[in-house]
């Protein structure tokens, strides 16, 4: 079993990673080299390029995410779930897991491959089955199906246009970064984005747009550069003072940053604003119970009950929840993090559909993707960045798919 | 399509917890209740003492003087900090102060000023834990254990005793018949209940200790959060001193020893949290009614005092094994 989310022991090796809970030894005397020299047979075998000595905190995600298929496939197993392994890979990563599975395809091993990237289940199943709101729609083999017809199996209709481009009034230049730098993963990164318009902001696993995003925000300090907001300088010291500025973040990592899981969908969704809902420091019910009550209904969130514990949702649930709870803060400019990242293609179509509405009454939105088609359908402008570095931005005549790689892995061919 | 992974992989075991979990999640609301009407119970059937106005009235001042430091403590295990180690030094703060200061400046400044101090105390605390980041567990021993250090050193290492009959008086008497010192306690009970489950500073709390990245990601002002959660306890630990003080008119260095044991102890019976993120005033002061009310059974009934510890550490760990079970039940 490969889990979509990372679980792994940062504080251990690889080796020790790959080998938990099954370690070689006796009386708990560990065989250390042996475990090392196995660690590294199963992780060469599988063509990956890491030391089984590292500390797994040290590798990139990406890496790890191969630690986690290599602990799967020592165990020697006949079957292999992957759930989303590709999650937070680059297509150059993608492409060499899939080497990795159609040798152990070949090896005998059965392998059950969880994704909701149609293109690679074209590329790499055999057999294909269609999973909607818990039941079996269908099974089929891959070749007698398409990406389209495989989209009508998962949302039981016809979807014309998987990423419709609304069509926003843009106007002036809202957020405004110039040359701005942390001292360590990003410098001289400079970019704007206007009223009405999404600016992606994509590039590989390790480029640092994300770090860009916390910064801009006030989760981490910018040594460097200006931030401005409607024309005027701004210093963003923390998260209160970049709310203070108009900026709301959506993090990448819904379950470590976005959602505070003992809490109900009210509470999550009226944090950021809370002192807005308090007089005399006690929070107006009323007030509190009217705004989740507004936003579940916006966003249709379900199942349809503020009380519920955010944890008990569906992952697409839980980041319209995480939308709305920043929209109540009415941001001029509001960072999404991979939105659409582990959520189902009918919530991804309604995120969209959200963003859209956004956009339409004239705000900014920066999305992050690593997700071309997502990031070439919805996006006005995109930059790229690679190794903390921004590209010029690409405007809709400009970009294509192969633009955006070129640039995000610095081979640009002419 | 994740569901169906960890349906797989048996990881997905909420649907059956929202459904089966009904007699665990009624437990776990009413188990503390049943259990203090049991030891009542049991206390007047076994013990003729037991069921009398002196002895229960007893039992309630004793209880109010830890009741005070239990409602601060609340927040402490709410905000995620773990416990306050530094309370026996804040109760010392409070009592020597609120005694020592009184042929200087009077009774009521002298009170105030020694609250006051306990709470720069807790100030420090707070900032070595919500800013520095150091464990609250060694932050507050160490702060603990050179507050007592200036405290003994002041007043040098001697007991002071009380100068002023009026507030002694008025510590130790009755309003309505009931003793003073309870009426102080119930007044900041309903205060922290109100703070932490109405106010926004309360919610704060609670999304601190449940995720801290998130509430910080939430623009809510974490470390200045948990900084005062430590505030609040050393706050109601200097009062809990100064009536401590007032009443026994005297008060050594020592006095304030083994009360961080009995607050952690109620607060973690009566089901808040250890991990932060889950719990309330009443569940504290539930958890503080029962372990008191179980000492006083035992007291009367003559158990030896290794015994009573033994009973109280067995509490402790069953209360936080069960927490944890619970939680991983998905059920508080």
């Amino acid at each position: 079993m490969v889990h979509q989310e990372i679980n792994l022991v940062p504080d251990l090796t690889v080796a020790e990673n790959v080998y938990l809970g099954r370690m070689p030894g006796k009386w708990s005397y560990l065989r250390k080299g042996e475990m090392v020299r196995k660690a590294a047979a199963v992780l060469d075998e599988l063509g990956a390029a890491i030391n089984p000595r590292e500390r797994l905190g040290n590798l990139s995600i990406s890496q790890q995410q191969l630690v986690e298929i290599a602990k799967a496939y020592a165990a020697q197993p006949r079957i292999i779930v992957l759930d989303e392994p590709t999650s937070s890979l680059s297509e150059h990563e993608t492409a060499a897991l899939f080497r990795i599975l159609r040798k152990m395809r070949d090896d005998g091993i059965a392998i059950v491959y969880i994704s909701h990237r149609l293109k690679e289940v074209l590329e790499i199943a055999d057999e294909v089955t269609v999973l909607r709101d818990g039941s079996m729609i269908e099974t089929r083999p891959i070749e007698g199906i398409t990406a389209g017809a495989m989209i009508r199996l998962m949302v039981g209709r016809e979807v014309s246009n998987v990423f419709p481009k609304s069509a926003a009034e843009i106007g002036a230049s809202v957020l405004r970064v110039e040359r701005i730098g942390d001292g360590a993963s990003f410098r001289d990164v400079s970019f704007d984005v206007r009223a009405g318009e999404i600016l992606g902001l994509t590039g590989l696993v390790g480029a640092a747009r994300s770090e860009v995003a916390r910064a801009i925000f006030g989760l981490s300090r910018i040594v460097e550069g200006s931030v401005s907001i409607n024309g005027r300088k701004v210093v963003i010291s923390s998260p209160s003072a970049a709310v203070r500025a108009g900026i709301a973040y959506v993090p990448e990592d819904r379950k470590g940053d976005g959602i505070v899981p003992g809490m109900s969908v009210r509470e999550n969704i009226s944090l950021p604003i809370l002192r807005r809902l308090t007089s005399f420091g006690r929070i107006r019910g009323s007030a509190d119970r009217s705004l989740s009550a507004l936003y579940v209904k916006q966003f249709s969130i379900s199942p349809p009950d503020g009380e519920r514990r955010i944890n008990l949702l569906s992952g697409g649930n839980q980041q319209k929840a995480v939308i709305a709870k920043w929209l109540a803060a009415k941001p001029a400019v509001l960072i999404l993090d991979e939105p659409t990242r582990g959520v189902d293609v009918g919530a991804k179509a309604e995120i969209h559909h959200i963003i859209g509405q956004l956009v339409a009454d004239g705000m900014a939105v920066v999305m992050i993707s690593s997700e071309l088609p997502e990031i070439l359908g919805v996006c006005d402008r995109v930059v790229v960045m690679r190794d903390g570095r921004a590209s010029q931005p690409l405007t809709r005549a400009e970009f294509s798919e192969e633009r955006i790689m070129a640039l995000a892995t610095g081979e640009e061919a002419a | 399509m994740t569901d169906a992974a960890m349906e797989i992989s048996g990881l997905n075991r909420n649907d059956r917890f929202t459904r089966g979990s009904r007699l665990v999640d009624a437990l776990s609301k009413t188990g503390l209740l049943l259990a203090i009407l049991a030891v009542v119970a049991y206390g007047s059937f076994a013990s003729p003492a037991f069921f009398t106005t002196g002895n229960l009235l007893n039992v309630l001042t004793s209880m109010s003087i830890v009741g005070i430091v239990v409602v601060g403590m609340t927040f402490v295990l709410v905000v995620g900090g773990l416990a306050d180690l530094s309370v026996p030094a804040t109760i010392a703060c409070g009592a020597i102060l609120s005694l020592g200061l009184q042929p200087l400046i009077g009774p009521v400044p002298a009170f105030v000023l020694a609250v006051a101090l306990a709470g720069l105390i807790g100030l420090l605390n707070g900032v070595l834990v919500g800013y520095v980041g150091i464990n609250p567990i060694i932050a507050t021993l160490g702060v603990g254990t050179i507050g007592l250090g200036i405290v003994q050193a002041a007043v040098g290492g001697v007991i002071v005793y009380g100068s002023n009959t009026a507030s002694a008086e008025f510590a130790k008497g009755r309003l309505l018949g009931i003793p003073v010192v309870v009426l102080i306690f119930l007044v900041i009970a309903l205060i922290g209940h109100f703070v932490l489950s109405r106010s926004f500073w309360g919610r704060w709390t609670l999304a601190t200790g449940g995720n801290y990245n998130a509430a910080e990601a939430s623009a809510v002002p974490v470390k200045a959060v948990k900084a005062g959660a430590f505030v609040i306890t050393a706050l109601a630990s200097g009062v809990s001193g100064g009536l401590l003080g007032l009443t026994l008119q005297s008060a050594r260095p020592l006095i304030g020893s083994g009360y961080e044991f009995s607050a952690i102890t109620a607060v973690v019976v009566g089901g808040v949290s250890i991990i932060g993120g889950f719990g309330s005033v009443p569940r504290a002061i539930a958890g503080l009614i029962f372990v008191q009310l179980l000492t006083n059974v035992m007291v009367l009934q003559g158990v030896r005092t290794p015994i009573q510890g033994f009973v109280l550490g067995i509490l402790i760990v069953g209360a936080v094994g069960m927490d944890a079970a619970l939680r991983k039940r998905g059920v508080v």
